[in-house]
């Protein structure tokens, strides 16, 4: 049987979610360096979360 | 709503091409005055910002297959094109920075090729970086005959002139001024790119009556035009393919294997930049599609009379673009190849200098890495320059070349993917899974006939497994050796 194609769409964006999980089990520590610990803006998860869900808005807009 | 212009360029936007041209050479030139030894040649001294990382791997990414053959294939099959920058990008380069790249730097190399001659052998180090070597040279020819056909399209010189003025340009700065050069060179490149593309799309829109109207004169011709994915059984870019192939085996393959890319990370100033860098290009590298998927579903809407999709692109800039903006749009389009080829370059002549040359000639001479940097640089450029104009007779070689790079990516893959998160893959693990998973690519591809999407899949399906249990009866590195070769964010630091 052959999944209809706006299942890429839902399988897209569930493989977002999955690397979003992904980045939140790395640990802060190997992330940001010691030294701008106190800077929450340098830490890459938090732009790596924008980047996973500007992506799920496209995939579920252009289905 | 067609504004049909002659196929030369105007005085206007010449002017605006040669103010660029003014601008890049005098900037490169600069720049080329910090450099001192090899490490500021081939990685700017480890100097460079973030911004300026993530705008260099962009320019670097965006070649002419990105720009021209990308508006082409948008106008043919839409948005589902896109896919090459979001999924077919976007979660590889997210690993790349929080993974890969801290790896990289933590080992110190200069190259993947290095890492991976230091976390499997030499063996593997030679073969991985004599690939790379040759299909860059093709690469470069390619694009440097790409750039002449375009400036002969719109200003009509003979190919040899375009050829001679574009590798000039690209060599003065690439052979004084290095990495530092072609990353600044890149990023004023870059910046022209997203201008240009944010004009296209303010006009396009403008022309067709607003947003919606836009999207209805779209799909009313092209229904899927506007669906991120293409049906199962489409011939070249089915649904399956592009996540499985695509997404999940050639992405992650380039985005942290790649040279020319990852080599403008390994000449950041910290750590946090590198991986900074590659998010920023993860984020203007969404965007990208405004720049090459737009203007082919522009032409489509404006109804373009074109030959072939390929004309999308120069027939929007032609026919929809003012004198002036034009010459911007005809600069970037030089931008984008002039900047995927200084990178290619290089990106070889580090490879040749000291994946090749350091464990080929025992008795090399370091301090000579900077002078035979430089000569390589040129010589390859030299090399481009004279295989360029009959391109055309060699595409059947340059095909086969880029089929044996494909062949290469899954188990390439597998051997970065293990060799970094796990200590169990050995150097005869390493180079046994590499040539027994080229080989089985070989068949698929050209026994089998499967499309190169479902080979790079299979590939590494095949090769994960093979490394791991091949591994498994050799000898493996010792815990020390491999302690700032494999990645366990985990384990106490």
């Amino acid at each position: 049987m052959e999944l209809p194609v706006v299942w890429a769409n839902y399988i897209s964006i569930a493989l977002f979610l999955a690397l979003g999980v992904g980045v939140w089990s790395i640990p802060k520590s190997a992330v940001v360096p010691a030294e701008y610990e106190h800077q929450s803006w340098r830490d890459l998860r938090f732009w790596a979360t924008g980047l996973i869900l500007f992506q799920i808005a496209l995939y579920a807009y252009f289905s | 709503m067609q504004r049909q212009r002659e196929s030369t360029l105007h005085p206007v936007d010449l002017a605006v091409v040669v103010t660029y041209v003014g601008l890049i050479t005098y900037v490169g030139i600069r720049f080329s005055q910090r450099v001192k030894t090899a490490k500021d040649f081939f990685l700017a001294g480890r100097s460079l910002a973030w911004w300026v990382i993530g705008l260099s791997i962009i320019g670097t990414n965006v070649d002419t297959n990105g720009y021209i053959g990308a508006s082409g294939n948008a106008y043919s099959i839409g948005i589902a094109q896109a896919n090459f920058e979001w999924i077919g990008a976007i979660p590889a380069m997210i690993i790349a920075a929080l993974i890969f790249i801290p790896l990289y730097w933590r080992a110190g190399v200069y190259s993947i090729a290095e890492y991976l001659g230091l976390r499997y052998n030499q063996a593997v180090r030679v073969v991985a970086a004599s690939i790379v070597v040759v299909m860059s040279v093709f690469a470069m020819g390619v694009a440097m005959w790409a750039l002449a056909i375009t400036l002969q399209t719109f200003i009509g010189w003979p190919i040899w002139l375009g050829i001679l003025v574009s590798g000039t340009v690209v060599g003065l700065y690439s052979v004084a001024g290095g990495l530092g050069a072609v990353a600044i060179t890149d990023s004023i490149q870059v910046c022209i790119m997203f201008v240009c593309g944010l004009i296209i799309v303010a006009i396009g829109i403008s022309d067709a009556g607003g947003t919606e109207s836009f999207i209805s004169k779209l799909t009313a011709e092209n229904p899927t035009h506007l669906s991120a994915y293409l049906p199962a059984d489409h011939e070249t870019y089915p649904w399956h393919g592009v996540i499985l192939g695509l997404g999940l085996v050639l992405s992650p393959a380039y985005w942290i294997g790649g040279q020319a890319i990852l080599q403008r990370t390994l000449g950041a100033k910290t750590q946090w930049d590198a991986s900074a860098g590659m998010m920023f290009a993860a984020l203007a590298k969404t965007f990208v599609p405004v720049l090459i998927v737009f203007p082919g579903l522009l032409a489509l809407v404006m109804m373009a009379e074109i030959e072939y999709p390929d004309m999308a692109l120069p027939w929007v800039i032609k026919n929809v673009l003012p004198v002036g903006i034009s010459g911007l749009m005809f600069v970037a389009i030089i931008a984008a190849l002039q900047s995927s080829i200084d990178s290619s370059i290089n990106s070889t002549a580090l490879m040749i200098t000291r994946d090749i040359r350091h464990v080929l000639m025992k008795n090399h001479n370091p301090d000579a890495d900077l002078k035979i940097g430089r000569l390589l640089t040129l010589g390859l450029l030299l090399s481009a320059m004279s295989i360029a104009p009959y391109i055309g007779n060699l595409g059947g070689i340059f095909n086969f070349l880029q089929s044996l790079l494909s062949l290469f990516q899954g188990p390439m893959l597998a051997l970065l993917l293990l060799g970094a998160l796990s200590k169990r893959a050995t150097g005869t693990g390493g180079i046994i899974t590499l040539v027994s998973g080229v080989a089985l690519a070989g068949i698929l591809s050209w026994v089998v006939e499967l499309n190169m999407l479902y080979v790079a899949f299979f590939t590494f399906c095949y090769a994960m497994p093979a490394l791991w249990i091949i591994s498994g009866f050799t000898q493996p590195h010792s815990e020390e050796h491999l302690k700032t070769l494999t990645y366990s964010p985990w384990r106490a630091r």
